[in-house]
């Protein structure tokens, strides 16, 4: 697992196509969203947070498709499939190294958030850790997304369609852990980033035990 | 009492696969008709025109599809090289030779010589999408000597090689046949493989039978 999560990131390393395109879209996002809704509405934690959220989950889709594009170009995939036990890492490296890149991503998006959106931070050590799981929470159900989408000519349309629905409640909780987190809410923060931490468990849990069959 | 062998382990250990029944059905059309197949140590040639199934039946002794019915056994690690080189872009040729390596446990030290002996020792520290389509199948196939397994399949492996090239796979065919490896080559060309095979399969509309 931890061998493919290097491949993956030695690859992004020289294609950072997939990171790119995440960092651009959210820190666009952020800053559209305060000339859109104006300083003060955007200046609010439950907007704040819900759009650093929605961009991050978009982010999320779009790093994991370029990755999953880089595997079909030569049929790399096919390579690492046809190795033994390579079905079964496949899932936990792809999660492994896009949770670093979106850890990257959401450092990027949260500093243009906190400077562009003049955001204060109530209990920064509870925003560290909602954000934390959340980004855990996120690659999982995306992987699993992309992988059944992936013979398919029009999973650049599929994929969002697929994962959107099921990504909600983890955007519902992570959106709330957020701003509890900006607004001092200690006990809120930590029940939803509790909730998150289940989110990644269950889903980590399902991807590896459909992504070997669903490579097939 | 015990005996000591410094054999490779590639000789000390039986090593085949074979198809019972299998048939495969991708887009509802049926690809490869119930093939009864056993592939032992040599090189065993699977021939047949474009779209026959050739591909179909490697990928199935690979373990790479699933079977309608029918079932699959392979006794040892197989190493299967397709149509295309199958390595990541963005890793360098000896990079992604690396990573196969080390995922099946295996000594990273004879990379660079076997990278060097099929002629892409310059390019080695290339990102593989900088490289020719030739040089890339070079680099994908010295993975047949830095990744020691017993049961070889190769799909079509003298595309985009030169003569220098298929020199050296022809080379390296022998070699493995030799050592006691299992070699399954797909090919519709190449009759000079005729006289290294040891088994011959004709397969047509994807029914396998004994040339």
């Amino acid at each position: 697992m931890a061998l493919v999560a290097v491949r993956e990131l030695r690859a992004e390393r020289r294609q950072p196509d997939g990171v790119v395109a995440a960092v651009t879209f959210i820190a666009v996002l952020v800053l559209l969203e305060s000339l859109v809704v104006g300083p003060q509405i955007a200046r609010d934690p439950d907007v704040a947070s819900a759009l650093f959220w929605l961009a991050l989950a978009f982010a999320t889709i779009l790093a994991t498709m370029r990755s999953f594009d880089r595997e079909l170009e030569d049929d790399a995939l096919e390579g690492l499939v046809a190795l033994p036990g390579g079905r079964d890492a496949l899932f936990g490296g792809k999660v492994l190294s896009l949770t670093i890149v979106l850890l990257l991503v959401a450092v990027v998006g949260g500093v243009l958030s906190l400077v562009l959106l003049d955001l204060r931070i109530a209990l920064p050590l509870h925003l560290l850790v909602v954000v934390l799981l959340g980004v855990l929470a996120l690659p999982p159900i995306v992987v699993v997304d992309v992988v059944l989408a992936l013979r398919l000519r029009a999973r650049a349309a599929l994929v969002p369609i697929l994962a959107l629905p099921v990504l909600v409640p983890q955007l519902v909780a992570a959106t709330r852990g957020t701003s509890a987190a900006l607004s001092g809410d200690a006990v809120g923060a930590l029940s939803w980033a509790g909730l998150l931490f289940a989110f990644a468990v269950v889903y980590t849990v399902i991807g590896l035990t459909i992504v070997p069959a669903a490579i097939e | 009492m015990h005996m000591r062998t410094t054999r490779p382990i590639i000789r000390t250990v039986l090593s085949g696969a074979s198809l019972h029944d299998a048939t495969v059905v991708l887009d509802d059309r049926v690809i490869l008709r119930s093939v009864n197949l056993i592939v032992g140590p040599g090189l065993t040639l699977v021939r047949g025109p474009n779209g026959s199934g050739k591909t179909t039946l490697l990928r199935a002794l690979a373990g790479l599809l699933p079977l309608a019915r029918g079932d699959r056994k392979a006794s040892g690690d197989v190493l299967y090289i397709g149509h295309r080189p199958m390595l990541l872009r963005g890793l360098t040729a000896r990079e992604n030779l690396e990573f196969f390596v080390r995922f099946r446990g295996g000594d990273t030290r004879g990379i660079d010589g076997a990278l060097r002996a099929w002629g892409v020792g310059e390019e080695m520290d290339r990102p593989v999408e900088r490289l020719s389509a030739g040089e890339r199948r070079r680099a994908a196939l010295a993975r047949v000597e830095t990744e020691r397994v017993p049961l070889l399949l190769l799909d079509e492996p003298f595309a985009d090689l030169d003569e220098a090239g298929a020199t050296r796979l022809r080379q390296t065919i022998a070699r493995a046949r030799e050592d006691g490896r299992v070699v399954v080559i797909a090919t519709h060309a190449h009759p000079e493989l005729d006289d290294l095979a040891k088994t011959r399969i004709a397969i047509d509309d994807g029914a396998a039978t004994a040339a």
